[in-house]
């Protein structure tokens, strides 16, 4: 019975090895490993540019204060 | 929209007119709310019935009187409640909150049907609840990391399923081009822990493999899930919230890529060291030192990463919330993961196994790093899907401030009374019992961390409830309350 399982167990890690290594040739094909730069900069929009800082502490204070981030 | 569309049109986008544009972000933050809302209560609800449970074990070590009459609440026990918990409780709640609405912004796409991921989320709190239960009533597997008994098990399973594959779905319906670095660290996590789950439940529990073979499958398990789990969630959400708190991107895209792909083929090798010494095949345990060895290839490009993102910006650590609690734990990432790779090898591993230290380690792991960058990223959500700003500055302060304390303090203690212990058990002329009251004051201060991060814990819960509780101020449609951070009044945090 046991061997059963082993046989499972072994086929289960070639299909999620195998799923690794094409995830690494489709990403290769469609030009996911090519212009790094363009990635880094995919999570901003023009709703949240480059520049901005997203996250403060709240306060109900008025005043205001740049944030001294360098973009 | 979502909300229109069928259940079947919504498995496949094959089946969806091109005209689907890129979703605005206040439409992908309110089709993740209910989800996102139901995971986040639930994780926090764990993280107090966790927070008990660990200062009942830990007083119970120092002083093994304390509730020493009740059957239900002896070390064995509570310390295991404890461990599933903040695991299957706190950390994998969280860890699907965090996901979810990670993958829904990157892939550009709203969450579809999301009552789906509501039952989802009933069916694994109810499965964790019961396995706790079941632990507290003395139904525990006694298989480390895999106690819920079996009766409890099925209902993780079903939850699972619909969870992997409505994140699988999410990203299907992707409108982004490109693939961002934690959008893979995201996938691959919610490949990994099915596989790992799975392979563990049938080979340890169902079927149970024999001999040596057993302690291979538990200790494979049990340390990806570390690595293959938490560890890919963690940095998935610090590679988005640190270049995106501060506005700026990551230091370099690069070296995030070759993070990811070497974290992929090294880490699954790894959990062998917590077998060496022990009766298995010396290759096997020497792979499993090389693979933890080559983990400092990962580390170090995704420390480099991280913290040169933030060379030049630390001053921001002053007025985000985010920023702080992510940041304390990317610095422990690379931290307690060199730590780790340096107690795979021998001759240190014959001093720390068995002792204190390697506590100290699983807690510098789960909650330095991973803890800490999820309480990041709720602080950074909330706001975002309850369209309200956190009532109270000081209680974040708080929260910071002790779990950064007590962790600290909890890890370096622990650290330190381990190495000693390590040190005095290898010492043939020192008696057992001696090296086991030469630890109490080191537990002694553990209990005492454990309070100041209880503070902590409590600070948090407190402004969830006054936040969800709060009246949502007139005219909040933004996706961001903070879109245009200049005309916000914005104080620094002291």
């Amino acid at each position: 019975m046991e061997w059963i399982f082993y046989t499972l167990a072994f086929l289960i890690a070639t299909a999620i090895s195998g799923t690794a290594v094409y995830a690494l040739y489709w990403s290769s094909k469609h030009g996911q490993l090519r212009d790094f730069e363009r990635g880094a900069t995919s999570i901003f929009d023009e709703q949240e540019p480059v520049g901005q800082m997203t996250d403060h502490f709240p306060t109900k204070r008025r005043k205001p204060l740049a944030p001294d981030a360098k973009p | 929209m979502a909300s229109t569309s069928s259940l079947a049109a919504s498995l496949n986008p094959a089946t969806l007119p091109d005209a689907v544009s890129r979703a605005e972000l206040s439409e992908i933050d309110a089709s993740a709310k209910w989800p996102v809302i139901v995971f986040l209560l639930s994780s926090l609800v764990w993280l107090l019935v966790g927070t008990v449970f660990a200062l009942i074990s830990s007083f119970k070590l120092h002083t093994p009187g304390f509730l020493g009459d009740y059957e239900w609440l002896t070390f064995g026990r509570a310390r295991t409640a404890h461990l599933n918990a903040v695991i299957y409780g706190w950390s994998t709640n969280v860890a699907f909150a965090v996901a979810f609405w990670l993958m829904a912004r990157l892939s550009r796409a709203a969450l579809r049907h999301a009552g789906v991921l509501v039952i989802a989320a009933c069916f694994w709190n109810l499965g964790v609840t019961l396995g706790v239960i079941g632990i507290l009533a003395g139904d525990s597997t006694s298989i480390e990391w895999l106690e819920i008994p079996p009766y409890a098990t099925p209902l993780l399973f079903v939850a699972y399923a619909l969870i992997g594959g409505w994140a699988v779905i999410t990203f299907r319906f992707r409108r982004a081009e490109h693939i961002y670095v934690s959008q893979w660290y995201l996938l691959a996590a919610l490949f990994w822990f099915p596989w790992l789950y799975s392979i563990a439940q049938i080979m340890l529990v169902f079927e149970p493999a024999r001999g040596t073979v057993q302690a291979l499958v538990n200790w494979w398990f049990a340390h990806n899930v570390l690595g293959l789990w938490f560890t890919p969630i963690g940095l998935a959400a610090a590679y988005y919230f640190i270049p995106k708190v501060l506005g700026k991107p990551i230091h370099s895209y690069y070296l995030s890529v070759l993070g990811f792909w070497s974290l992929a083929i090294f880490y699954n090798w790894a959990g062998v060291h917590h077998l060496i010494g022990g009766p298995v095949p010396a290759w096997v345990i020497s792979a499993g030192i090389a693979a933890s060895l080559m983990m400092v290839i990962p580390v170090v490009v995704t420390g480099i990463n991280h913290h040169l993102t933030m060379v030049g910006s630390f001053g921001a650590l002053r007025y985000s919330p985010t920023l702080r609690f992510v940041v304390f734990g990317a610095v422990n990432y690379t931290l307690v993961s060199l730590i780790g790779s340096t107690m795979a090898i021998r001759s240190v591993n014959e001093i720390t196994h068995f002792t204190h230290f390697t506590v100290a380690h699983a807690h510098q792991g789960l909650y330095a790093f991973f803890s800490m960058v999820m309480f990041g990223a709720i602080y950074y959500i909330l706001p975002r899907i309850l369209l309200k700003e956190w009532p109270s500055a000081a209680l974040i302060r708080t929260h910071f401030w002790a779990a950064a304390i007590g962790v600290t303090l909890y890890w370096i203690d622990l650290s330190i009374g381990g190495w000693i212990q390590g040190v005095e058990m290898n010492n043939p002329d020192i008696a057992f019992l001696d090296v086991v009251q030469h630890t109490i004051p080191w537990l002694f201060v553990r209990s005492v961390a454990g309070i100041i991060m209880t503070i902590g814990h409590l600070a948090f819960a407190v402004n969830v409830g006054w936040m969800l509780c709060a009246k949502r101020p007139a005219g909040a449609t933004a996706p961001t309350l903070f879109r245009s951070p200049q005309a916000l009044p914005v104080a620094p945090a002291r």
